[in-house]
């Protein structure tokens, strides 16, 4: 056996949690939690915008809802002991100009960008439904909660479409912008 | 006294070749000729089995290991685990290992395994301490959830955790400068670094961090600071019972405490200072709303 190629594993010090795939459980809560925060910016600067407006008090009971999702994931973090994403305080900015620059273009443009943001997220938990249900006794809670918030993430993107997302001038270039924007946030928040 | 060492490692290898034997459908009576090696330990002939036995083995046939089987992982540590004891006199090198290897009733050439400068000694060393340091912290947390111990205010906290964690590398104190530097070697980056911070994350946990934010890194990397910073200074510390490097550890853990206090204060003051200029210009507007009205 030459002398380099000795495979010692150094074990981690971290407690072992009933057998579940840590990488992977890891970079689900991540990425959730980059998401629900995100989710939560972008409502805020929704409402700085409209909040007196007649749509305010919808964007509130949305913003309210992924409030109770963002503190989930906090407490999820914790006990996982899953580190987060590098790029939050980031995402904190992005989230609040992207609210705020969707609400400058009306209430319809706000609808709008909630209708883009809320399909995203929800194709996002779908796929992490289906990579979970695979075992679905190990990560029983998971699935409950993840299956929790896609449904009300629906409902989101439903009410959206409701207030006349659609309507909206140049409404599939901002849907398609708004959702690749999206899809690069999941994939940098996987990893970093 | 060596008869006493041979026992454990010839049962893994009576152990193994009997499994190997069933397996290959072999006739031949091994238990009678384990049973003969026992009786009589010949020091060349059966160390030349250990090196090549383990090998052919190890991807096991048809994935079946029974408890008693040896992987070559276990073996590894094992030696190098043995191979500890001998730090101090040879330092982090293979001279050590093949001494710990002799311990064992094996031949010098399982030093063979292993980089010839120590590297996966090294690293075995500082994983078995963070394990070590995980388990006492762990014992603490359980004392104090079962109410038999006062909950640390967080800067003794830390302190004693990197002591503890500190205080671990004393007897191997000498040659420790020299584990360092093979530590920053750049094949040995990724491991050491992953052994550092799984190690300073497991001090935070223990010590209650629940943040989801960006303190998580803030504080991992004021610990880490602390820790590296703290580690040299033991090495150039000659005063009787490391008093010098336990002051420097206590200084920097309450900067650490007065940086985050202080920082807390110019958060809490700047978003105090934003209320008041948002007041302000509502009552500028508001006085010039009235004026143009009248």
């Amino acid at each position: 056996v030459p002398g380099g190629r000795a495979a010692l594993r150094l074990c981690s010090t971290r407690m072992e949690q009933e057998g579940i795939n840590k990488p992977v459980i890891d970079r689900i809560i991540r990425v959730d939690h980059a998401g629900e925060y995100g989710a939560n910016r972008i409502y805020a600067g929704q409402m700085a915008v409209l909040g007196r407006s007649s749509v305010g008090p919808v964007i509130q009971q949305m913003w309210n809802q992924e409030k109770v999702h963002l503190k989930k994931f906090n407490e999820l973090m914790v006990a996982y002991r899953v580190r987060p994403t590098v790029l939050l305080p980031f995402w904190n900015v992005a989230g609040f100009v992207l609210g705020a620059g969707s609400a400058l273009l009306g209430k319809k443009g706000a609808m709008a960008c909630t209708v883009a943001v809320e399909e995203s997220i929800s194709e996002h938990y779908n796929n992490q439904i289906r990579t979970l249900i695979e075992d679905p006794k190990k990560y029983k809670e998971l699935l409950q909660v993840i299956k929790q918030f896609r449904d009300e993430e629906q409902e989101h993107h439903d009410i959206g479409l409701e207030h006349d997302a659609e309507a909206t001038p140049a409404y599939s270039v901002l849907k398609t912008a708004i959702q690749l924007g999206c899809k690069a946030a999941i994939f940098l928040s996987e990893r970093i | 006294v060596k008869c006493q060492h041979y026992p454990p490692a010839r049962a893994l290898q009576a152990s193994a070749a009997l499994r190997r034997a069933s397996d290959e459908h072999k006739k031949e009576p091994l238990t009678s000729s384990s049973q003969q090696h026992f009786d009589s330990p010949p020091a060349g002939h059966q160390p030349e089995q250990e090196p090549q036995g383990p090998h052919p083995s190890y991807t096991g046939q048809g994935g079946q290991e029974s408890e008693d089987y040896e992987s070559e992982e276990q073996l590894q540590h094992r030696i190098l685990t043995a191979a500890l004891e001998f730090v101090p006199e040879h330092g982090w090198t293979a001279e050590a290992i093949a001494e710990g290897a002799k311990t064992l009733g094996l031949s010098v050439a399982a030093a063979g395994m292993f980089h010839s400068d120590g590297s996966e000694l090294i690293l075995h060393f500082v994983s078995e301490c963070n394990t070590k340091l995980s388990k006492l912290l762990e014992k603490e947390q359980k004392l104090v959830q079962l109410g038999e111990a006062e909950k640390k205010p967080i800067d003794e906290f830390l302190r004693n955790a990197v002591e503890a964690r500190l205080r671990m590398l004393i007897p191997y104190i000498e040659k420790w400068p020299q584990a360092l530097s093979v530590l920053l070697l750049p094949r040995n980056i990724p491991s050491s670094l992953n052994l550092l911070t799984s190690m300073i994350d497991d001090i935070w946990h223990y010590a209650g961090d629940q943040s989801t934010d960006f303190n998580w890194y803030t504080r991992r990397a004021v610990l880490t600071g602390i820790y590296n910073t703290t580690e040299l200074v033991m090495m150039q510390d000659s005063s009787p019972g490391f008093e010098d490097t336990w002051r420097f550890l206590g200084n920097r853990v309450a900067d650490a405490m007065t940086m985050s206090n202080t920082a807390s204060q110019v958060q809490s003051t700047g978003e105090a200072v934003v209320q008041g200029l948002m007041g302000a210009a509502v009552t500028v507007s508001n006085a010039e709303t009235s004026r143009a009205v009248t």
